[in-house]
């Protein structure tokens, strides 16, 4: 029994190096073939964009939500002014459909999704658009170009 | 040492496979039930925890319009809903009461959440509860908004209070809505998880039984196989009778008894079977009974067979229905039993009756007489000369005469009357219904035709008869009769054989005598009226006393000295020659061992003991022998036995014998030597194949030597005889100085006689030892 213990102790570090290590590599700005990697991060009721300035192109974005709520992705081309909707808790994504680039739909705290997406230079925004999320911070800027 | 399979065919293996198959579906049962009712415990649980998580979403936006209702003067109470949702919202994290909503529904209880996720939502639920009621309670009382602390990492950029209040409110709203979706998803994984488990109990479970029952099906076809080969593969017949007749039959019926199994079917048994034992069959198979029955069928030789079956009764049996018979032939066995019968009650000689069965007959015709008030008559018959036959022609001739005299006895007596032998030249007769006149008519008969010659071995021989009649009538018992006969008979013959006697009760008195000297030997063995005498045998040529041969004397208190020659016959008929036997070896050998240790006797001295054909015909002779030497200490070199050439050369299985003891006695060493040599009928060349020392020439040549040349010649040739074989020749009864000089002539080894000296006690012949005279000239002796 002690055996298998100490056994599993040696492979849980084997696969943490191994985990680390990739997580180094992917935090670099190329994930491979000419694209960028931007890595999201939600929690309640913050965004956070790594990094925030990235060249135009082909952009692979991670995001992952660290909770505890569901959250969603929504990035457009930016305006100086998000239009609210009428109840002036949510952003009108239907006024924004021409310029928006991604849409994730809510997802469970610890969940890891990606998205490709073609950047022309400029400003981007990056917002939660869970009832009052975006009124309570949730929105980050990415700048391309 | 691996374990031998035990073949156990009546162990209930199925049984077994039964219960672990019922126990098997039980367990996995109860799993599977247990699962479901703990599942749909916690799933009704979670239905109570959604429902509360869904209720505090309405609460909260409950809550924002009661604050605005508040501030317009409305009559509502915000801070109840306030609390409401706090306690829900504590309730919901570490468990407790959620209280009841008004209107809506009652309290409810929880246990606290699990899993992490949804614990970190009803956390954050609970904080923005909280930043949403102390952002309520603010506005109420009019104090600023702004300045109200946020527990929950918002970040808020709207100022307005309202504003503010409602992005509270729906952020509150949001997170109740997840955590009860959290939670609900997690109920639907555990129904998942639930199904796959039950599914895999379910397979496991249904896998085991198949496997069991496969267990099952194999275990009984085995047990079937088993017992089938064993009913099969047995040498027993096994029928199995039903309504309809015969319904099985095992193989073994074709090697058995010859008909194939399908002939036997139905009712083609029956004709096989015998017509009288038809019937015990039918009756066995409509009654299951007797237990035991015995019937005949007829084989492919068309012998009847005897077949002796067990019948079990298994009419009541579904997988029989019918009644079994196990069947073993006992042919040669009931037929020896008959042949045992036979000769338990007949004479294997002549196939008349024996004793058992006369005396049986006379008993009942004894019976019958009592009541009918005749005469019957008992005939007792001892045929004269017939041991001279014997002796002279052979066993084999002396078989052929008491054949030939049953036949004619037989052909005499009318077929009511039983003819039977009793032993040895004896037979009875039983005449049932006659006069005196007609008993003494057929006795004449009798006797007559014995007369007449018999040719047996190419010599004609006739014979006589004494023969004892007793007639009698009324009550009596048939020892009696026989008794008396027997008595009657021994008249006949002290009056001079050849003749009859009707019993009278005066000859009583003779059977008295004879019966007398038996009850006196068996008295004089008990209290020792029996001792030995010894006589000396002397080295002819050095006059030294080289061996002694001891002779049986009887003191009777009532007879005085009795000579051997009168009561060595009664102990050898009556068997008592045995007990006299062993108790004339124990004193010789004990008396012979005396004197080695005394020093008295060289090493080469022998002491001879007489032994009788009695003796050496029944068995055990040389362990009697072997044990006595033992027990005495004496050398079985010491020991002489001397036979009578008779009982060397007899034929038939007590000649065998008497020759097997003398080997295995020769082979231990011990001495032999014939008796009487010279009176015999041997072949004189027999005698080499016989394991001897020495042959004592019989007095009656020794004595005759001097004056008839022919017993001259006779005794000269058997001490060369003797010589020629390697023995040494011993004569007897030597009792003049005449005799001794012929002896010694003829180059003669040994003698015995008055001459040298009488049989003497022991104590006597221990002097003469010990006066240190190993020479005993025939002068001395004399003297």
């Amino acid at each position: 029994m002690r055996q298998l213990s100490s056994w599993l102790g040696r492979l849980s570090v084997v696969v943490l190096t191994v985990l680390v290590a990739s997580a180094c590599s992917a935090s670099g700005r190329v994930a491979g073939a000419g694209q960028t990697l931007v890595q999201v991060s939600e929690r309640d009721f913050h965004i956070a964009v790594t990094p925030n300035h990235v060249p135009a192109g082909d952009v692979l974005v991670v995001v992952r939500n660290h909770g505890p709520d569901t959250h969603e992705l929504i990035m457009v081309g930016s305006r100086s002014r998000l239009p609210l909707r009428l109840d002036g808790l949510t952003v009108n994504e239907g006024a924004l459909s021409a310029v928006t680039v991604a849409s994730l739909d809510g997802a469970g705290p610890g969940r890891v999704r990606q998205v490709r997406v073609h950047l022309a230079p400029g400003r981007y925004e990056l917002f939660c658009n869970m009832a009052g999320h975006f009124m309570a911070g949730m929105h980050a800027e990415l700048v391309v170009g | 040492m691996p374990k031998r399979p035990e073949f156990r065919p009546f162990v209930s293996r199925g049984r077994r496979a039964i219960a672990a198959i019922l126990v098997t579906f039980a367990v996995f049962s109860a799993l599977t039930l247990t699962l479901s009712i703990w599942t749909t415990k916690g799933s009704q649980h979670r239905a109570t925890v959604i429902e509360v998580a869904a209720r505090q979403r309405t609460l909260a936006e409950r809550y924002v319009k009661e604050v605005l209702l508040a501030r317009t003067g409305a009559q509502v109470d915000p801070n109840n809903t306030a609390s409401i949702l706090a306690r829900s919202a504590d309730a919901l994290l570490v468990g407790g009461t959620a209280p009841s909503v008004y209107g809506d529904d009652d309290e409810t209880k929880l246990t606290a959440a699990s899993g992490g996720i949804v614990r970190d939502q009803l956390k954050q639920e609970r904080r923005l509860v909280a930043d949403l009621t102390a952002t309520g309670s603010a506005l109420l009382a009019n104090r600023s908004v702004i300045g109200v602390p946020l527990t929950a990492h918002e970040h808020l950029s709207i100022t307005n209070p309202v504003g503010r209040l409602r992005v509270l409110a729906a952020l509150t709203s949001n997170v109740s809505l997840n955590a009860a979706r959290t939670i609900a998803s997690a109920d639907d994984q555990n129904v998942t998880h639930l199904i796959v488990v039950q599914a895999v109990l379910g397979a496991l479970g249904l896998f085991t039984s198949l496997l069991l029952g496969w267990a099952l099906i194999v275990a009984t076809r085995r047990q079937t196989a088993h017992f089938r080969s064993l009913v099969t593969s047995s040498t027993d017949l096994v029928l199995v009778l039903g309504a309809d007749g015969c319904r099985y039959v095992s193989q073994s019926v074709s090697t058995m008894v010859g008909p194939a199994e399908a002939e036997m079917l139905g009712y083609g048994f029956e004709a096989f079977v015998h017509s009288d034992d038809r019937s015990a069959l039918r009756t066995a198979s409509t009654h299951g009974g007797p237990r035991e029955i015995v019937f005949r069928m007829r084989n492919q030789s068309g012998e009847w067979r005897q077949l002796e079956a067990h019948v079990t009764d298994l009419r009541e049996d579904k997988s029989v229905h019918g009644v079994v018979l196990n069947a073993r032939d006992v042919t040669e066995r009931i037929e020896l039993e008959e042949q045992l019968t036979h000769q338990a009650f007949h004479d294997n000689l002549t196939g008349l009756a024996n004793r058992a069965l006369f005396r049986d007959r006379l008993d009942q015709a004894l019976a019958r007489a009592e009541r009918s008030d005749r005469l019957l008559a008992v005939l007792l018959i001892d045929l004269d000369g017939f041991k001279q036959v014997n002796d002279s022609l052979g066993h084999d001739a002396g078989d052929h005469l008491l054949q030939e005299v049953a036949r004619r006895f037989s052909s005499i007596v009318r077929s009511s009357d039983t003819v039977a032998r009793f032993g040895g030249d004896e037979f009875a007769l039983l005449l049932e219904d006659v006069t005196e006149h007609e008993a003494v008519g057929l006795t004449q008969r009798l006797l007559d035709r014995l007369a007449a010659p018999v040719t047996i071995a190419g010599r004609p021989v006739a014979l006589g008869a004494s023969v004892g009649v007793v007639l009698h009538s009324g009550s009596g018992h048939s020892e009696e009769l026989v008794r008396d006969a027997d008595v009657a008979m021994y008249a006949a013959k002290d009056a001079g054989r050849g003749r009859y006697e009707i019993f009278c009760p005066e000859m009583a008195k003779d059977l008295g005598e004879l019966l007398g000297i038996e009850h006196e030997l068996r008295l004089g063995l008990q209290n020792g009226e029996f001792s030995l005498h010894y006589q000396p045998e002397i080295d002819l040529e050095t006059a030294t006393i080289v061996g002694a041969e001891a002779l049986l004397r009887w003191h009777s208190p009532t007879r005085g000295l009795v000579p051997p020659a009168r009561f060595i016959p009664i102990a050898e008929t009556t068997g008592l020659i045995q007990p006299l036997g062993e108790f004339v070896l124990r004193q010789a050998c004990a008396q012979a061992a005396d004197w080695r240790r005394g020093g008295l006797v060289p090493e080469s001295f022998v002491t001879w003991v007489n032994v009788s054909a009695k003796q050496l015909g029944g068995s055990g002779l040389h362990t009697i022998v072997q044990r006595t030497l033992e027990e005495t200490g004496l050398p079985p070199s010491a020991l002489g036995l001397e036979v009578t050439e008779t009982s060397v050369v007899e034929q038939g299985v007590a000649g065998d014998r008497a020759r097997a003891e003398l080997k295995l006695l020769h082979e231990q060493g011990v001495r032999i030597a014939i008796d009487d040599f010279g009176t015999g009928f041997s072949s004189l060349g027999q005698l080499r194949h016989f394991p001897i020392d020495m042959i004592k020439v019989d007095s009656s040549f020794v004595q005759g030597a001097m004056h008839d040349p022919k017993d001259a010649a006779i005794t000269a040739n058997l001490v060369n005889l003797a010589h020629a074989l390697g023995l040494v020749a011993i004569a007897e009864g030597i009792e003049s100085p005449g005799q001794l000089t012929s002896l010694q002539s003829f180059g003669c080894d040994l003698g015995q006689g008055y001459l040298f000296a009488r049989p003497m006690p022991a104590e006597q012949l221990t002097d003469l030892l010990a006066k240190g005279a190993p020479h005993l000239a025939p002068d001395e002796a004399v003297a």
